[in-house]
This record gives structure tokens, sequence and C-alpha cells, in this order.
């Protein structure tokens, strides 16, 4: 369910390239959330990029993800 | 969710890998990556020379061996050069070691005899070099011991990687009998659904207990997927997830067929839908057989269709 709702977010959402993720990485305004289980992150993901497990999506997206109008990224392993 | 600016990096964490982009990580201590054991120095108040141990006691056995030689030829060195410009040196019967060719044979051979605390005693030191024979006597010793401990403890080693092994196996075999069960216990709930003389709550009260036991066994697989060392095969594998392919399908018809829910059962279904739904072929740590892949997308399929 969680899932499904994302997915309906993120089929809405505009794509974003490689290029521009690298070339904002060191910009603190930028968002880029990881939605991967906790070991998958631990192995390895993008700097600056926070980790936010799709199961947990609901229980912690309010806390990590306040402001709901802020621009975030989000991102998985593939083009799932 | 509500949230009304969200972007979308198409490719991923394969597309940024493929580029080359930093990549960060995070070392987690649960998973230990080497099986070799880190003797810690815990309490503060040890001395110095028991942490020196413990160092000595990380490095592989061949260094060690090599430490050991090198200690010996340096200390017969020290040996030979303090016969030449001192006036004490090593003292081979009523004569003293002459700083030359010959006399650094001795030297070094009156090493060797000290570190393996033979103490032939026809060469031995004289003045303040007796405090350096001593000291090299000690350490000799101690880097023996440390030497023949590494050598008994491999065989140890072996057997405890052998351990784990098999209590892996059995982990896996356990689950697969596990699932199979849960699946019985799915199709006798639905025979006792349709026979509607069965008790009000009763279908109920034993679908919430097999949820538990079918969360337990999510987890378990979850662990397996992504938390152990060792390898399962993936035949095993395979045959795991397709049991647990089978539950699930099992399961949705049983909710299909049977609206009653309670807060527990709720809570259950959610908490199996978002293990089954972390079952991601692309998310695991390893890559695994296409097959395989396919089974954990239909999982994922299923796990969407629960809660």
């Amino acid at each position: 369910m969680a899932k499904v709702q994302a997915k309906e977010t993120v089929t809405s959402g505009q794509p974003i390239s490689r290029d521009e993720i690298l070339s904002r990485l060191q910009d603190p305004a930028f968002m880029l959330v990881n939605v991967m289980p906790k070991e998958t992150f631990d192995a390895g993901h993008i700097p600056h990029s926070i980790n936010l497990p799709v199961a947990e999506i609901e229980k912690k997206a309010r806390q990590v993800l306040p402001l709901l109008d802020r621009e975030i990224t989000v991102y998985c392993m593939g083009s799932t | 969710m509500g949230y009304t600016n969200v972007r979308y990096y198409v490719g991923g964490m394969a597309d940024w890998v493929e580029g080359c982009g930093p990549v960060e990580r995070v070392e987690s201590p649960a998973v230990p990556r080497q099986p070799a054991r880190n003797i810690q120095p815990s309490s503060p108040r040890r001395l110095a020379w028991a942490n020196c141990l413990g160092i000595l006691a990380n490095w592989p056995l061949e260094q060690l061996v090599g430490f050991w030689l090198g200690i010996i030829i340096f200390f017969g060195l020290v040996y030979w050069i303090a016969g030449i410009g001192m006036g004490w040196g090593l003292q081979a019967g009523n004569a003293t070691v002459k700083p030359d060719l010959d006399g650094l044979g001795t030297a070094i051979y009156f090493s060797f005899v000290t570190a393996l605390s033979i103490g032939y005693g026809d060469v031995i030191p004289l003045g303040p070099l007796r405090i350096l024979a001593v000291t090299e006597g000690i350490a000799g010793l101690l880097i023996f011991g440390c030497v023949i401990s590494k050598l008994v403890s491999r065989r140890q080693e072996e057997l405890v990687e052998e351990i784990h092994r098999t209590t892996f196996e059995d982990r896996l075999d356990r689950v697969r009998t596990n699932l199979h069960l849960i699946l019985s216990d799915f199709d006798a709930i639905d025979q006792i659904n349709r026979e509607h003389s069965a008790l009000p709550g009763l279908v109920l009260r034993r679908l919430e207990s097999s949820e538990r036991v079918f969360a337990g066994e999510l987890k378990t697989i979850h662990d397996l997927l992504y938390r152990t060392r060792l390898l399962p095969e993936e035949d095993a594998l395979e045959s795991l997830l397709a049991n647990l392919a089978l539950c699930l399908t099992a399961l949705i018809d049983l909710l299909n067929s049977q609206p009653q829910r309670s807060a527990a059962l709720d809570a259950d279904l959610k908490t199996i839908s978002n293990l089954a739904n972390e079952i991601c072929g692309e998310c695991v740590p390893r890559t695994y057989a296409p097959a395989l892949k396919r089974w954990m997308d239909q999982i994922q399929e299923m796990a969407k269709r629960i809660a």
C-alpha cells in the first residue's frame, strides 16, 4: 500500500538526470531520499542522501521531510 | 502522502555507479567482514606491555615469525656493535668477542641461543649487555608463545566456520518446513471458513495466530537475504521463495473470502506486507539468477495486494 502510494507520487513527478544530481550534490537545499532497505543503504548510497525505507515511509516521512512543498528527489536501486 | 514537489531519479543506484559517481558507505558493526577475531584490550588499566601483546596477537602467522627473526637479528647486531665502541661486549671462553666478521657470527649465534632460551653458556654477555640479553629472552619467549597459539587456533577457526555453515543450512531447512506448515494451516482455516457452522471468532483467532507465525518466518527470510555472510545456495533459496509465494497466494485468497478483521490482524498484515515488499530483486545486496528475481518480483506484487 505504501509502495503503491509512493509509486503514484513517483510516476507523476518529474525525472531528474544524473548530471543534475552531480552538480547539486553540495547544495544544502537539495534533498535526496534513498528508499531502499537499511542494509542496502549501508552497503552503498549517494553521498548526502538520507535513508527512508519504503516500509517506514508512513511512520517517518513527516519527521524526516516536514515541509510538503519542498523539492525532494527519490531514488531506488534501478528502474523500479 | 501530500508531498507536492517530488522528483525521481530514473536510473537509480545502478545508473549512478555506472557513471562512477561518488558512493558513501556505512560500516555496520553487526555483520563482521573478516573472519579473524580481534582481541580488544578492554580494561584501561592493563599495562602497556599487555596491550602490545594484544596487538601482536592480531598479526598473521607469517608476519609474527618474520618479526621474531627480525628481533633476533637486531639484537645480535646490537651485541656486536656494543663490542666495538664500548669496553664490554660478549665473552666467549676467556676472550672478548672481537668486532669483526667472525664476531658478528658469534653475536647472532648468541642472540638465537638467548631468544630460544637454550643458553649454552659458551658465549656470555658482560656488563650492561646482560640486561639486554634478559629482555631478549623474555621477548623471544612471548612471541614464540603467540606463534604456537596461532597455529592451534587456526584449526579452531576452521571448526567454528563449519559450525556456522551447518547452523545456517539448518535455518534454511527450518524456514522451508515452517512455510509448508503455514500453508497447510491457511488451507485448514479456509476449510473451516467454508463450513458455515464454525464458531464465530474461531476463524479470526486461528488467522491471527497463523499471521503471527508467518510474520516471524518472513523476518527470518529477510535476515537470510540481507544479513548473512554466508551465501544461501541458489536452488535452496529458490524453493524457499516459491514456498513463500504459495503462502502469500493462499493468504490473499483467504483474506478475500474472509472479511473479518481485527486490530491485531491488521497490524500483522501490515508487517507482512512491508517485509514482503522489501524482498526486492534489485535491492538485495547480491545479484541472483533471473529465476529468483522473478520470484521476488512476484512476491512484491502480492505484498501490495495484502495490506
